[in-house]
């Protein structure tokens, strides 16, 4: 594992590398928060859209939906399985990212820029922030779960 | 996953150059080597089960995308033709794959060009995850005649 701080945190297992922006917050369940004012971007990590296998059909919840923490923020269908992604926080979807009906493949392709799926103005930000990851002990999950899955 | 699974065929010699094979999946077969190879006609070739692994297992794969991609699939054929290199040595190998797949979908509510976008990504797919695609080290070339019908 290599760590730039002014950039990225990059994992490696076996023969995959994976990406984690130090500037952003992760959710345990592989999403990444990036704060806007008291607005907070939302999308899939690097990990997690490796692992899901590239994307069919990305279907983000419509803007102006309440969200309780766990509720879903999209469906994801890939060429190997469906997801349902849970918000990392509680609040109101704010925006979607329209880019994603005719292209979902920005996901696999830019998971940290075009790739984005929801804005989420959160209901309590320090509380909802506080209680994400930062990267390395995000990419440290994500390594954990890696190797789980290829000793199987 | 990073799981394993196997797969088995067992051989049987029948004197001259002629053999039985019982694939895993239950059909049982002929095969010889190809006739200028002083092999026997009519019979399954290794040969042509390399170039039918490649074609099959695209075809498959395709077929799951396709339905994972929500296209409307009309029709699917493919014409597939190994290239194979005899080297300075008399090893030989195959060195490329080309599958000419015909293709026929009909246009769906994202119209041509959305429908057409999606049966591509689809296509790359089928490649991508194709189990034969991934264990051979032949070029594949892919050369897919595509028709979207309203």
């Amino acid at each position: 594992m290599t760590n730039d701080p002014d950039n990225a945190i990059e994992l490696r297992v076996d023969k995959y590398i994976f990406r984690f922006p130090n500037k952003l917050r992760y959710s345990e369940d592989g999403l990444w928060v990036k704060q806007e004012g008291a607005l907070l971007r939302i999308g899939m990590s690097d990990f997690v859209q490796q692992r899901s296998g590239d994307i069919a059909f990305a279907i983000p919840t419509p803007a102006g939906t309440a969200l309780d923490a766990g509720d879903e923020i999209a469906a994801v269908e890939t060429v190997k399985v469906n997801l349902s992604l849970p918000s990392p926080v509680k609040g109101k979807i704010v925006e979607v990212n329209s880019l994603l009906q005719e292209s979902p493949e920005w996901i696999n392709q830019e998971p940290y820029g075009k790739g984005w799926i929801v804005v989420v103005q959160p209901e309590c930000l320090g509380r909802d922030v506080g209680r994400l990851i930062p990267a390395k002990a995000y990419s440290e999950l994500a390594r954990q779960h890696a190797e789980a899955e290829l000793s199987t | 996953m990073s799981r394993t699974a196997t797969y088995h065929t067992t051989v049987h010699w029948k004197g001259e150059y002629l053999g039985r094979i019982l694939m895993g999946n239950g059909p049982e077969m002929d095969f010889s080597a190809p006739p200028d190879a002083h092999g026997h006609s009519g019979v399954l070739t290794p040969e042509d089960a390399f170039v039918a692994a490649v074609n099959t297992c695209i075809m498959m794969m395709f077929l799951w995308s396709a339905e994972r991609f929500k296209l409307n699939l009309l029709s699917y054929a493919c014409r597939a033709e190994g290239t194979k290199r005899v080297e300075l040595n008399k090893t030989e190998s195959f060195t490329q794959v080309a599958l000419h797949p015909h293709i026929v979908v009909r246009s769906d509510e994202v119209g041509r060009e959305g429908t057409l976008k999606r049966l591509r990504r689809a296509l790359d797919s089928a490649v991508k995850y194709s189990l034969i695609a991934n264990s051979i080290k032949s070029n594949l070339i892919l050369k897919p005649e595509i028709e979207i019908v309203p």
